[in-house]
């Protein structure tokens, strides 16, 4: 224990006395925590959309109805609407137009208010009858049946009674953020036909408490996916280079002349990234709060995991570098396998905005379940869904471990 | 406490293969505390292998080997408890200061001496809060040994300790290496110049290409192979520089043949003739009188050149042996 205890502080004041190592290893991703959280600083996204009312009268002019849906979407604060007018044809307009920027357009179908209105009757009349059935077990069949009578010559035309109002939405092949807006006009659709309900509080909403409460920002969000990339970092670029460094200088050979065992070796290496990661994390957690404001904290699951990662990824940095005697070599190789790690694994954008072949190569990423699993247990504050990335860091700490021992060049040779 | 008699390591047909290279065949011999013991040979001999198995950091092929009574293969980790390794090129933490270095290398053992003691005593204490990566290659050779022989080990083994030194770093090292012998550690000092063993070991094993062609003191192994004397032809500074066995040039204007008729006139009289590093012509002679009947007569052919009587020494043996000389940097001539 004397051995790996002193050999864990020479790899730290290694490290502390290298500047190079001190800035890839802190200054690197704080800088990368300002940059994003600058970038996602200005608050929620702006979509200007092109709006054409079809739905007008004999005189020209839009229907109450489709007038207040524009309305609406108008006093929604991620659109800015314009207005194009009813009966001009798209494409021409696509083409002469001089407006900048993505052309999305949203089209309100002529008839539109009328079929709100058939559509909303029909459901009001449907929870009439329903609470007339629900609630009084006493109103005989006669009387039922007249009241559905009269509701019956309060109901739609038989054409389109229960159609409802087909809003378009167009936009350009090539506008990445379409889903989006998308999702978007589909919930102020929702509201709006809750609305055309009469319904003014809906009867069941999705609250998203978790984060509103702790009034959660772009930084919370970045922070756990960049602790897990120090991580990775720290153990497959900088542990790969020093370990392949110490065998071809000869510090290795020097050590393993003395009793020191391999394994003692290998556990210093693990142990000081382990702590290392620990106070790295707890840097990035410290600066993000004092500079951003972030009030993600880190739980023991959290830490747990953390100290996971720094296991399995130093033990895989030992693992490349005892395998490559060559220092820029394995630099090389840990970039070779870091990078592409980091950008696939859904590090600095969500891996759904990526083709499907893609998404299905991060899932094979175990920084994908790191930072995942820091995530649900920093964000969300939930347990569920990290069994995974706990099972996935653990197997791959025991396994690279065990490579460590197994391509190590030193031998100890009474075993 | 061994005797100074005692043998400290004891090595018995040890071989090393490498798939079907072998690196060293069958090797054996004894080293006693109290003494340095050189290994000698050229790159490639399989002098490095030969100690990396009694520093347990390879295991033999065959054959057996124990330090303190302990065998390497079965015993590795108490055989480490009593030797220090200096390896070849040595290095350690760039960024850890002398001190701290040293202090690492203590604690890696049970049992030691004091940091700063073993810094005294290598006349590093100046440089303790320096960091080794600013060292120079002497100093930086000398934390190694600080470093090897703060454990108090009974053998020190020391791979090639001054290639790459200057000379005057190098004449520093060996004065190092000699007052540790002096103070009772077994020295094993592996290495290609034949000074450095003529200078600083007891005994020597001349090993080539993974044999041992030769095993004694320093002293019996020139006696026996070396010759007595030897007579060494050199003009000035710029050597003998009749190499391809042409004729030298004629620079009296008399139109003779002078390398040829030195060289003839010295294989008639000598046992041996080689050229060594410096394309000096060399003739060993088993007697002072006939080397000086010799000198004599190439006075009278050369009187331009520089003649040189001397005593034979480790070159001369490791020739008549091997049949070729070891340049600076080890390779067979």
């Amino acid at each position: 224990m004397r051995r790996i205890r002193t050999l864990v502080v020479v790899l730290f004041k290694n490290w502390l006395r290298s500047r190079e190592a001190v800035f890839f290893s802190l200054a690197f991703p704080i800088i990368l925590l300002v940059i994003f959280s600058l970038v996602f600083a200005g608050g929620s996204a702006h979509f200007t959309i092109f709006v054409q009312n079809e739905d007008v009268g004999a005189d020209g002019r839009p229907t109450n109805l489709s007038a207040t849906f524009v309305e609406s979407l108008a006093e929604n604060d991620v659109f800015t609407v314009k207005r194009i007018d009813p009966g001009q044809n798209l494409s021409q307009w696509a083409r002469e137009s001089r407006s900048s920027g993505t052309k999305r357009v949203v089209v309100i179908p002529d008839g539109f208010a009328e079929q709100v209105r058939n559509g909303s009757a029909e459901a009001r009349k449907a929870v009439i009858i329903d609470t007339i059935d629900r609630v009084d077990a006493d109103i005989n069949d006669s009387t039922r049946a007249s009241i559905r009578q009269g509701l019956g010559r309060h109901g739609p035309n038989a054409t389109n009674s229960t159609v409802p109002a087909e809003i378009t939405f167009l936009t350009p092949s090539d506008d990445e953020t379409g889903p989006a807006v998308r999702g978007i006009l589909e919930s102020h659709v929702a509201t709006f036909n809750e609305r055309a309900l009469g319904v003014d509080q809906p009867p069941a909403a999705i609250t998203t408490g978790t984060m509103n409460s702790r009034n959660l920002g772009a930084v919370d969000y970045y922070l756990p996916a960049f602790i897990a990339t120090i991580v990775l970092i720290n153990g497959v670029i900088s542990v790969t280079s020093e370990v392949a460094s110490f065998e071809s200088d000869g510090t290795l050979k020097r050590l393993v002349a003395t009793p020191l065992r391999k394994r003692d070796w290998i556990l210093a290496n693990v142990i000081q990234q382990s702590v290392l990661a620990l106070v790295l994390a707890g840097v990035m957690v410290l600066v993000a709060h004092l500079a951003f404001g972030v009030t993600v904290i880190p739980g023991p699951l959290s830490i747990a995991l953390v100290l996971l990662g720094a296991i399995a990824f130093s033990a895989l940095g030992i693992t490349l570098g005892s395998f490559i005697d060559d220092a820029d070599a394995a630099t090389s190789l840990g970039n070779a396998i870091a990078f592409p790690m980091m950008f696939l694994s859904g590090v600095f954008w969500e891996i759904s905005l990526m083709p499907e072949y893609l998404q299905t190569v991060a899932e094979l990423m175990p920084l994908y379940h790191f930072h995942r699993g820091l995530r649900r247990l920093m964000i969300l504050g939930t347990t569920d869904g990290v069994a995974l990335p706990f099972a996935i860091l653990g197997v791959g700490a025991a396994t690279f471990l065990a490579l460590a021992v197994r391509v190590s060049e030193w031998q100890d040779l009474d075993g | 406490m061994a005797s100074a008699a005692d043998p400290v390591v004891e090595v018995t047909d040890l071989t090393k293969e490498y798939g079907s290279v072998t690196a060293v065949d069958g090797v054996s011999f004894e080293i006693r505390a109290d003494e340095v013991f050189a290994l000698v040979g050229p790159n490639g001999a399989g002098k490095t292998t030969t100690v990396e198995m009694l520093e347990c950091l390879r295991s033999p092929t065959s054959g057996s080997a124990t330090v303190m009574g302990h065998a390497v293969l079965e015993e590795a980790r108490t055989v480490k408890e009593h030797i220090g390794v200096v390896p070849q090129a040595f290095d350690t933490f760039d960024r850890l200061t002398v001190r701290e270095n040293v202090a690492l290398a203590r604690r890696m053992y049970d049992d030691g001496l004091a940091v700063d003691d073993v810094l005294d005593q290598l006349d590093i204490a100046e440089w303790a809060d320096t960091r080794f990566g600013s060292l120079s290659g002497g100093l930086q050779q000398r934390t190694g040994i600080a470093m090897a022989l703060v454990s108090d080990p009974a053998v020190l083994f020391l791979d090639e300790p001054t290639t790459g030194l200057d000379p005057a770093a190098r004449r520093s090292t060996w004065r190092q290496i000699e007052r540790l012998a002096n103070l009772g550690t077994a020295v094993v000092l592996t290495t290609h110049y034949m000074e450095e063993v003529e200078e600083l070991a007891d005994r020597a094993a001349l090993l080539v290409e993974g044999s041992i062609e030769a095993v004694d003191s320093v002293d019996a192994l020139v006696d026996r192979y070396g010759g007595d004397v030897k007579l060494v032809v050199s003009r000035g500074g710029d050597g003998y520089d009749d190499e391809d066995g042409d004729a030298a040039e004629d620079e009296d204007g008399t139109g003779t043949d002078d390398g040829d008729a030195v060289e003839a006139t010295l294989r008639a009289a000598a046992t041996e003739v080689y050229r060594d590093d410096t394309g000096n012509l060399v003739g060993l002679f088993d007697d002072r009188e006939t080397a000086q009947e010799a000198f004599g007569r190439v006075h009278r052919l050369e009187g331009n050149r520089s003649i040189q009587l001397t005593t034979a020494g480790m070159e001369d043996v490791f020739l008549r042996l091997v049949g070729a000389a070891v340049d600076r940097q080890g390779e067979l001539q």
